[in-house]
């Protein structure tokens, strides 16, 4: 990640006749990162991603993409994947690539190169002169990202990327993403995958009902959120444990829950003193995104694809 | 507009090589050719006849034989009708030719005979009592005698030369085809509009196509694709059928005899063309507002009866051709291209009124992109959904 914002919300709202899909909502995303957009359905993530793409218009606030306002111009500098996919059924694969890279400022003859480049790449080249009605949902999922990305955006905003992908095709968007990212595009990921946010995001933007929840480093998030149990491997006898409230075996170890006040250096000193016990791995289970999130809305969510209002 | 001809480009494309399109468009021009030979191949391929005659005025020379473009054609004379009827009946002639007693008083000569005689057997006959009237007479004289009054009209006003005939009945004609090739195109545009656009919300390919250029862009681009693709099919059709006719009229209509009349051919082009678009934007709004392609179809075709409905007013305004009906309807804008140019075949339009008519039309069509670009914004994403009349004019409050 380097300085140079890509991104810049500030204080946006967006009302639906009456309801409030997006409520005075601020983040930065900059250049060479991955920034996860987390929500629960109807959460707001894809209003917000159409306003940042000029699609729809808000009603308060600020959108600066790429240094100031959108203009017709920067739309040929951001990628898109929108959870809606969809592309021409009755156009060839590498005929729907030529239109939507020459609409992206590629001539005719670099958007052939980089189709196939791409095609080749997330091995789709054998059916170039398919019709898209022709292609599986994978197929097509991987044939619209190549079109949301063949041109090099400096700014990519992904909606739900991995949804209907199997494990194979899942590493091959994955590496792709993550290479973008080492080339210093700014990559916007929306997605309810939490293990995918925590595997590749820098930084978060967590949101419920349209306002912030959590804004910041993932790092950090986790930190403030850091629970009182920690993991540990060990060997030898045994019964009870000075600090710890509960004690549950997990993947042949233990998971301890310490006492209120217990700090995990103490439990640490304990274990390495206790005779005939040799610590193996001692650390603190971080707690999962979905957990934080439920800690902090105070309620549990659907994680599952979202249907928001237009 | 470069991203826009790109669009219309692709669309061009995309639906000139689908095969309802390649059928519909040929199909039709080969059966207009085929049903334009068919009389004259029979023609060409049939010898002619031999044919008996009664004179019953006892004026004409008798001959038995004449040649009629390098053919003989015989003919037998016969005293009386029944002898001739017998002759037919027994198969000694392919028909009989009666001239009657009062044919210098304007009687009609007859034909009898199982089908109707062809081109050539017309002429022969005619080119028989020429010379069978005047048998004394120069052939050259014969000849000219077989139109010898044929007037043309050259107007001191205009200079402009109109031969009778054909010729005359095309350059009347030419308005009124003009306004029908005019309504036949809207209607065939409006259907095609509404599917085009419609499918990029079916298809979902809208919200990517949308963040790459504007929703202007993309109205133009389709406008101009779907204008594209009309064109050509309306242009293989006018040949198909302009040699369907020329098969059918063979001989009969010469091209110095055409008298085009380029005033009407002119407005046809400054009011058809804005009239087209205005329809074809209005066409790609209802799109965008239709919730699928059924629903697409149908408020095309109410587009499309709109664009056909001058030709209901055309008996009101026969009855009153510059009454208010008449004026009001020339400078309606969705009326205005059709009416304008059927009033120009029975009457001389003020050129105010096609002006202003004209202006009309073309500060609607302006309009007319604006709501349908700010329409487009909010309903691009309305997947499987109509938009309401509110929601409309939330769009337009919001822009």
């Amino acid at each position: 990640m380097n300085g140079t914002v890509a991104l810049d919300v500030r204080e946006v709202s967006k009302t639906y006749a009456t309801v409030r899909a997006v409520d005075n909502l601020s983040f930065r995303v900059h250049q060479g990162e991955i920034f996860g957009l987390l929500g629960p359905n109807g959460a707001g993530k894809t209003t917000t991603i159409r306003m940042a793409l000029d699609i729809i218009k808000p009603n308060a606030g600020e959108i600066s993409v790429l240094g100031g306002p959108m203009t017709e111009e920067k739309k040929s500098r951001i990628g898109y994947l929108p959870e809606e996919r969809g592309l021409y059924d009755d156009m060839t694969l590498l005929d729907t690539l030529l239109f939507l890279g020459q609409l992206k400022g590629l001539s005719r003859q670099t958007a052939r190169q980089r189709a196939e480049t791409y095609l080749r790449e997330v091995e789709l080249w054998d059916a170039h002169d398919r019709k898209i009605e022709a292609l599986s949902q994978g197929m097509n999922q991987k044939a619209q990202f190549v079109a949301g990305t063949m041109h090099e955006p400096e700014l990519l905003i992904v909606d739900e990327p991995f949804s209907g992908l199997d494990p194979v095709n899942t590493r091959i968007i994955k590496d792709l993403l993550l290479r973008m990212r080492d080339q210093g595009t700014a990559i916007v990921m929306s997605t309810h995958q939490m293990h995918r946010v925590e595997e590749m995001c820098e930084r978060i933007l967590l949101i419920d009902r349209g306002k912030q929840v959590l804004y910041g480093p993932l790092d950090d998030v986790r930190t403030r959120f850091a629970t009182n149990t920690v993991a540990v491997d060990l060997t030898g006898p045994l019964d009870e444990v000075p600090g710890v409230e509960r004690l549950t075996p997990h993947n042949g170890g233990y998971h301890m829950t310490l006492k209120e006040g217990v700090q995990p250096e103490v439990l640490l000193r304990t274990l390495v003193n206790m005779p005939e016990v040799t610590v193996q791995r001692f650390e603190r289970v971080q707690a999962s995104l979905e957990d934080i999130f439920v800690q902090v809305v105070g309620r549990e969510v659907a994680w599952d694809d979202e249907v928001e209002p237009t | 507009m470069r991203r826009a001809w790109l669009v219309a480009t692709t669309t061009y494309r995309q639906r000139v090589r689908s095969g309802t399109f390649l059928l519909l468009t040929f199909g039709i021009p080969v059966l207009m050719v085929i049903a334009g030979a068919i009389p004259f191949i029979m023609e060409r391929r049939a010898e002619l006849p031999r044919v008996g005659y009664v004179d019953e005025t006892d004026q004409f020379a008798p001959l038995e034989a004449i040649t009629v473009d390098d053919e003989m054609l015989h003919l037998v004379s016969y005293a009386e009708v029944g002898a001739a009827a017998q002759a037919f009946a027994g198969g000694d002639i392919d028909g009989y030719l009666v001239i009657p007693k009062d044919y210098f008083e304007g009687g009609r000569p007859a034909f009898h005979g199982e089908r109707s005689p062809g081109r050539d057997l017309r002429i022969g006959l005619s080119q028989f009592m020429r010379e069978a009237l005047l048998p004394e007479a120069p052939g050259w004289q014969r000849a000219r005698l077989g139109n010898p009054s044929e007037v043309m009209f050259a107007s001191t006003a205009t200079g402009e030369r109109v031969a009778p005939g054909p010729g005359l009945i095309f350059r009347i004609a030419t308005p009124a085809f003009l306004a029908l090739v005019f309504v036949f195109t809207v209607m065939t545009t409006t259907d095609q509009m509404g599917s085009a656009v419609v499918q990029e919300k079916e298809q979902r390919a809208m919200e990517m196509v949308i963040t790459s250029l504007s929703p202007r862009e993309l109205v133009t681009g389709k406008v101009l694709g779907m204008t594209l693709l009309t064109l050509t099919q309306i242009g293989v059709w006018l040949l198909g059928a302009a040699a369907g006719l020329t098969l059918a009229l063979f001989g009969a209509l010469r091209l110095e005899d055409l008298t085009i009349p380029w005033f009407a051919v002119l407005w046809a082009v400054l009011l058809g063309i804005p009239g087209y678009f205005l329809y074809a934007v209005l066409a790609a709004g209802l799109g965008i507002i239709a919730g699928d392609k059924q629903q697409a179809r149908q408020l095309a075709g109410m587009l499309g009866f709109l664009g056909m409905s001058p030709l209901f007013f055309m008996g009101l305004i026969i009855d009153n051709l510059d009454g208010v009906l008449g004026v009001g309807l020339t400078l309606f804008p969705m009326t205005a291209p059709v009416i304008a140019l059927f009033r120009m075949l029975l009457t001389e339009v003020p050129t105010w009124q096609l002006g202003a008519g004209l202006a009309v039309l073309i500060a609607t069509l302006a309009a007319s992109i604006w709501f349908v670009a700010r329409v487009f914004r909010a309903a691009m994403l309305m997947y499987g959904q109509a938009l309401r009349p509110r929601d409309i004019l939330r769009a337009l409050r919001q822009s």
